[in-house]
């Protein structure tokens, strides 16, 4: 497996070092905030129809990055994303964050099924991280306020989801997550269930939002193209056994506006850079595929 | 005139057509009068009753039963359910009790609720909570379980304590099925009602209508049963008003 060291590639070059609110620790490789060693996750018993969904995954992210995962159906991305949300445990192996002391909690998730409780008005939905910590009635209520207005949904905030549609209840979803102030944001193909152009909309959103703030994102999707466009750093994935077989810095220009990137050149030079190196992975996937396997897992 | 406007007109000329569709067949003889009354005289027996203070005793009887019973079996019955479809423990203990004393019919059970409470009151009114007892722990046990897993997940993953789960999300993802359970009940809870007044009680909208098969009025039976009918859909009506209030988003 080929970890490259991201700073060495530049991947903080887009503005990264300015803005940081959380960290006193300047972003620097020997400081990770969130660390994966060995991290493995078998479902089934073994001897019996094992499934290796995550096998020794070794990892280390900075704070402040925004960590795109590929892959293909199966190959562990969603696994690896819910352990990391703490909804699911590991086999073997380890996960620790290392975030200054602070009043935030952990993580936020937002998934891909939304999750936007339909009997909360928009507003509550997005204050919900903030009621269940306590936050009194007011503030809770200006703070989600605030986020619902970066994303354009101001007006919704005393509507019920269902007057919604899909694209912008999953900005409710995005605003939630946010609004909870979270050390590090967990994504899990929040966009599968857009149709393209809200996807591009929603996806602009974000990096609006997040450029604002600059959280520590994981961010699962099994659109390379999305992976680019948001990414400070792509991690690809394979399956049987899952495992990170490349880490690509990507270092596009920050601010990115999504619209206008779909057409620049470094961007689409990258992007053609991209397909080329993965194409060759593929191919040599599936050429392992193809022959007969000498052990059985 | 728009759409809505003109559909409730057509509604309502169409009750009122088989309301005089019924008038016609009666007087003419088509139907015999004395099986199938009139709509007229069926008006006319409910004014007299009204007049007499009769019909207002009887509804007395008849509401209050009907609601206490309803109330009596509704609440326990949701949190009995509730219970059981929160904690595993309750349905390993409670669940199989539930479901024996399900299956027997509650009309078979009327004997043994005589002995037990005595020929009173309060034997009426569990004969009535009976039917929505059970389908309110049977419902909201459903309910419970049949919550979209998307729902706790969310809350799981914004560290949301036992008692917020609960009362934020849990309960609210569960009260449109609770909701339905309950519009059943209030059928059931009507038809315990009218059927105890048939059986033991002297007094109630049930009793009126047994009585008046007994001196074979038809006029009277065929009131009885429209002023059953009005308390049965006040009931719903005043349902839907509360399912309004306490979930003001459910789409209509």
């Amino acid at each position: 497996m080929n970890l490259r060291s991201p700073d060495a590639a530049g991947v903080n070059s887009g503005g990264g070092t300015e803005d940081k609110p959380i960290a006193p620790v300047e972003a620097n490789a020997l400081h990770p905030c969130v660390t994966l060693s060995g991290l493995s996750k078998t479902y089934g018993v073994p001897g019996r129809r094992e499934i290796v969904a995550l096998s020794n995954i070794d990892l280390g992210i900075q704070p402040g990055q925004f960590v795109c995962v590929v892959g293909p159906s199966g190959c562990g991305k969603s696994t690896l994303l819910k352990i990391l949300a703490g909804l699911e445990s590991q086999s073997d192996g380890s996960v620790d964050f290392a975030f200054p002391a602070s009043e935030r909690p952990l993580r936020s998730m937002v998934f891909q099924e939304q999750g936007v409780f339909p009997w909360m008005t928009v507003l509550n939905n997005a204050a919900y991280g903030l009621t269940v910590r306590g936050i009194p009635k007011k503030e809770r209520q200006e703070i989600a306020r605030g986020y619902l207005e970066t994303l354009d949904l101001g007006r919704f905030a005393d509507a019920y989801p269902r007057s919604l549609s899909g694209g912008m209840k999953q900005r409710v979803n995005i605003a939630r997550a946010f609004a909870n102030d979270p050390e590090l944001l967990l994504m899990d193909e929040p966009m599968a269930n857009l149709d393209e152009y809200t996807k591009l909309i929603v996806q602009d959103d974000l990096l609006r939002l997040w450029e604002e703030h600059r959280k520590t994102v994981v961010f699962v999707t099994h659109s390379l193209d999305e992976a680019i466009v948001l990414g400070d750093r792509i991690l690809v994935m394979s399956s049987r056994p899952g495992r990170i077989v490349e880490d690509i810095p990507i270092d596009l220009a920050r601010p990115r506006r999504v619209f206008e990137l779909q057409s620049d050149e470094s961007f689409l030079r990258l992007r053609g850079h991209l397909w080329e190196f993965l194409k060759s992975e593929i191919d040599a996937l599936r050429i392992r595929e193809a022959l007969p396997q000498s052990s059985k897992p | 005139m728009n759409v809505r406007s003109r559909e409730l007109v057509v509604s309502t000329l169409s009750v009122m057509g088989f309301l005089l569709l019924w008038e016609v067949l009666s007087r003419t003889g088509v139907v015999d009068a004395r099986i199938l009354a009139p709509p007229s005289s069926v008006a006319a027996t409910l004014v007299e009753l009204a007049a007499n203070g009769q019909l207002s005793r009887a509804l007395t009887y008849t509401v209050v039963r009907f609601a206490v019973g309803m109330i009596l079996g509704t609440v326990p019955g949701i949190v009995l359910g509730l219970t059981i479809g929160l904690f595993r423990w309750a349905r390993v203990l409670i669940q199989p009790l539930i479901s024996v004393f399900y299956m027997v019919p509650r009309i078979a059970m009327f004997p043994l609720v005589l002995i037990f409470l005595g020929l009173n009151e309060q034997s009426n009114i569990v004969m009535i909570a009976l039917g929505p007892f059970f389908t309110m722990v049977i419902t909201s046990a459903a309910a419970v379980r049949n919550i979209d897993p998307i729902y706790p997940s969310v809350a799981k993953s914004f560290n949301t304590g036992t008692w917020d789960l609960y009362m934020r999300v849990t309960l609210p993802a569960a009260l449109p099925v609770i909701f339905g359970g309950i519009r059943v009940s209030l059928g059931l809870a009507l038809l315990g009602t009218v059927a105890v007044e048939f059986l033991v009680a002297s007094e109630g909208l049930g009793h009126l209508i047994w009585r008046s098969w007994q001196i074979l009025s038809m006029s009277l039976s065929v009131a009885g049963l429209v002023a059953a009918s009005a308390v049965g859909m006040m009931a719903y009506g005043l349902l839907g008003l509360l399912e309004r209030y306490v979930m003001p988003w459910q789409q209509r």
